[in-house]
């Protein structure tokens, strides 16, 4: 059973501590070992949250349904909504800070550590899915595929779909 | 802006965006962009540009900081909230709505097959992710010098190995590889005023 406050916390904190994406890492660092959420969960929620309107960082919408239903997805809402208020605060210093080359070498560094951690993300969900010549022939199908710039990404979802009811049911 | 006509409109162009945004981030940032910029001229396409620089470096969702900052400046908190109530409420009542949907056949064993096949697939998005994240900042070092692309594909590979091999916590190696690579620009530039 998963503390409503506690987890609520840790939506905050992972996208308080970072922008964009970059609390995808975090929360699977904290929430998994909390075992408040399973690797499935996880994927199930990021695949959800590709295929819904608006952005992508509402997957942890998902992941609040999937773990804790209706509570867990407005306590996760709450917790992505409130820290990209403080965008505001970050528009007025940017003018003193923005032109600084240790502001750039920042954001460059948390950058290339998000994409960094984040394939460490995708690793432990391939081998927690199970990695095989399938599992791998459907990744490298969605590369392919997620090239194709007009190509929706709820068609290349709906045809993993299909790939994984052919292949493994 | 006091009337009341520019409040109404806000929240039916950011209400529209939340509604026909599918198909991720990308998508949503085009239609913003379309609607703030091209139709509506709440600020210029450079302003945009400038804004969505600083949503880079705002804490979470880039989008929605955006989604402020547009709102705020059309009518300041007014508008912001106007502006974020309308890209959230159909936005996320979809969400919501999908993920109960799914929650319900979640244990049927086609939806299992169709999952396995999903898991994979986003995992593949996710490398795509990862390339589009971390391409152009390999490039910009490559075209600075061989020893900051060397820094830049060092924080790459040591933040993925800290974290998948030595299971170090997450927030200390994102925030360590932003100290790091600040330090090194800052030194960098110091040289830089030294020797011109």
């Amino acid at each position: 059973m998963i503390d409503p406050l506690l987890y609520f916390w840790e939506i905050l904190k992972a996208s308080l501590l970072s922008t964009g994406g970059g609390n995808i890492p975090i929360l699977h660092d904290t929430l998994m070992a909390r075992g408040w959420v399973t690797d499935r969960q996880f994927a199930e929620a990021l695949a959800i949250g590709q295929i819904s309107p608006g952005p992508t960082g509402l997957w942890v919408i998902c992941l609040g349904y999937l773990v804790d239903g209706i509570r867990g997805s407005l306590l996760s809402l709450l917790g992505i909504t409130l820290p990209p208020v403080l965008v505001l605060v970050v528009h007025r210093v940017y003018r003193s800070i923005g032109h600084l080359p240790a502001t750039a070498g920042f954001v460059r560094g948390l950058g290339l550590a998000v994409a960094g951690v984040f394939l460490v993300v995708l690793v432990n969900l391939m081998i927690s899915t199970g990695v095989s010549a399938a599992t791998l022939l459907i990744m490298f199908g969605a590369v392919g595929l997620g090239l194709i710039r007009r190509l929706p990404v709820i068609v290349i979802i709906l045809l993993a779909a299909g790939a994984g009811i052919a292949l493994f049911s | 802006m006091t009337s009341t006509t520019p409040l109404r409109e806000l929240l039916w162009a950011w209400f529209s965006i939340g509604f026909q945004s599918f198909g991720g981030g990308t998508a949503t940032l085009t239609m913003i962009r379309r609607k703030a910029v091209e139709e509506h001229h709440w600020l210029t396409a450079q302003e945009f540009t400038n804004y969505w620089g600083i949503c880079q470096i705002a804490p979470g969702i880039n989008l929605v900081g955006i989604t402020i900052l547009i709102g705020w400046k059309v009518a300041a908190a007014r508008g912001a909230i106007l502006a974020l109530l309308g890209l959230l409420l159909p936005s996320v009542t979809i969400t919501i709505a999908l993920t109960a949907g799914y929650t319900a056949i979640r244990d049927l064993p086609i939806v299992q097959a169709a999952s396995r096949g999903i898991i994979p697939a986003t995992c593949g998005l996710g490398l795509l992710l990862v390339w589009r994240m971390a391409s152009p900042l390999v490039e910009l070092s490559r075209s600075e010098s061989s020893a900051s692309l060397a820094l830049s594909m060092l924080t790459l590979a040591g933040c993925a190995l800290l974290v998948g091999v030595l299971h170090a916590p997450v927030i200390a190696v994102l925030w360590g590889a932003g100290a790091v690579v600040a330090l090194a620009a800052w030194a960098r530039a110091n040289v830089a005023k030294v020797q011109p």
